[in-house]
């Protein structure tokens, strides 16, 4: 009997325990699975499942070839940032403000956020396209990063990139669902995402935590269609 | 350092109420009146049954330096976040399909969420910090005419600078 580990939230499937609620008696093998058989926890799908027992090859740090290495990237060369990213940082400092109860400051990052972000619309593209440079991030981008966290002993960076990693894996799947079922993925389901952590998970409700942060529910917003 | 109170998790009416001696969490809002706060006091902290005051410290500590390898990582893929989220906003902005727009729609949030938390991680935790003043000094220059220079303006003559930019 063998096991294996949603790499998004952590949950096992135990061949000896099954998972009678969902019908699949103890013993049930993993190959016997059917193949929409989803993580009970967080929904992600069996591709995510890794055999436990087996310890993954421990990744390689590839160095990324980086277009915008230039300068001394430590201190916020304006330059060096598109306008996307500047709203990002922004809209991630008006939080940090709300944090510490300063609303006026909160709302002038804010303000800046709006403003960089009208400036960033991308022309011409297709999920697709997201597609390609999420594969890249979970083939080379986190792994690098973890190195460079990990050679830092930076356990805040380390934690983001934990987070964004199991975030990014929930997507690829999603985003593999999409090419080959289209609109249809979505047919009979809503759509939640966790507000903290990003985490995007299809169902009927809201999970009480979320899985890959563990935020409470009410952090946790439904994507309404329209 | 004034008292805040955390309204989800207050318990409504109780020990605050009682040892405040200025009458500055007894509020019809429930947030708690900073100008009647004595600085310091702390009794209403200490006297919470549900943990749910704080004091909001006026200093911060200055960031923990990133390395120059953590900072190039993050940032690039902070960046490769926020060109997946700048992609899905645009999907959802121009497709015909309502069910595609509300999966692009969720990817954008995503993205951006995760490209946030990427992205303060490489250097910009703290609104007050030297990184973060640095970046709005930069955006000083910029002379656009519908650019809310006021904002950065505001920012920087308001926001406490943390002790290692004296
Ligand atoms: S810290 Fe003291 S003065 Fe301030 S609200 Fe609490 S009890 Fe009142
Ligand atoms: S003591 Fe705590 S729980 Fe009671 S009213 Fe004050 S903040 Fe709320
Ligand atoms: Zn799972
Ligand atoms: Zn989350």
């Amino acid at each position: 009997m063998r096991r294996f580990e949603c790499s998004v939230c952590g949950y096992i499937y135990d061949e000896a325990v099954g998972l009678p609620e969902k019908g699949l008696a103890p013993g049930t093998k993993w190959e016997d699975l059917p193949e929409d058989f989803v993580c009970p926890l967080c929904s992600a799908p069996k591709t995510v499942f890794k055999p436990l027992g087996e310890t993954a090859a421990p990744q390689p740090a590839i160095k990324r070839n980086n277009p915008v290495v230039n300068g001394d990237r430590a201190h916020g060369d304006i330059r060096d940032l598109s306008a996307g990213e500047i709203a990002a940082i922004c809209s991630s400092l008006a939080k940090g403000c709300e944090k510490q109860r300063l609303i006026e400051e909160m709302e002038a990052y804010s303000a800046l956020a709006d403003y960089f972000k009208t400036k960033g619309m991308a022309q011409g593209v297709t999920l697709a396209d997201t597609a390609v440079m999420l594969n890249e991030d979970i083939a080379k981008g986190f792994a690098a990063a973890k190195a460079a966290a990990q050679a830092d002993g930076d356990r805040g960076a380390l934690r983001s990139l934990i987070w964004s990693e199991k975030v990014s894996i929930m997507l690829q799947s999603l985003l593999d669902r999409f090419a080959n079922e289209g609109d249809d993925m979505l047919s009979n389901t809503k759509i939640f995402v966790c507000d903290i952590c990003g985490f995007i998970m299809l169902g009927g409700a809201a999970p009480e935590i979320c899985p890959v942060c563990k935020v409470p529910q009410y952090k946790i917003v439904e994507i309404e269609r329209r | 350092m004034p008292a805040y109170r955390n309204v989800r998790l207050c318990g409504k009416d109780c020990m605050c109420l009682y040892v405040c001696p200025t009458g500055a969490t007894n509020t019809e809002n429930s947030i708690i009146d900073t100008a009647k706060c004595i600085p310091g006091c702390m009794a209403c902290v200490n006297a919470c049954p549900s943990g749910a005051i704080s004091m909001i410290p006026d200093e911060y500590p200055p960031q923990q330096p990133k390395s120059p390898e953590v900072v190039t990582e993050q940032r690039a893929l902070g960046r490769s976040k926020v060109q997946q989220e700048e992609i899905a906003a645009a999907v959802a902005a121009t497709t015909d399909s309502a069910v595609t727009r509300q999966f692009a729609e969720a990817l954008a949030k995503s993205n951006l969420r995760m490209a946030e938390d990427i992205l303060r991680e490489s250097g910009y935790l703290l609104p007050q910090s030297a990184e973060a003043r640095e970046l709005l000094t930069a955006m000083l220059e910029n002379t656009a005419p519908d650019f809310p220079t006021d904002a950065v303006e505001r920012l920087l003559n308001q926001l406490h600078k943390t002790p290692d930019q004296n």
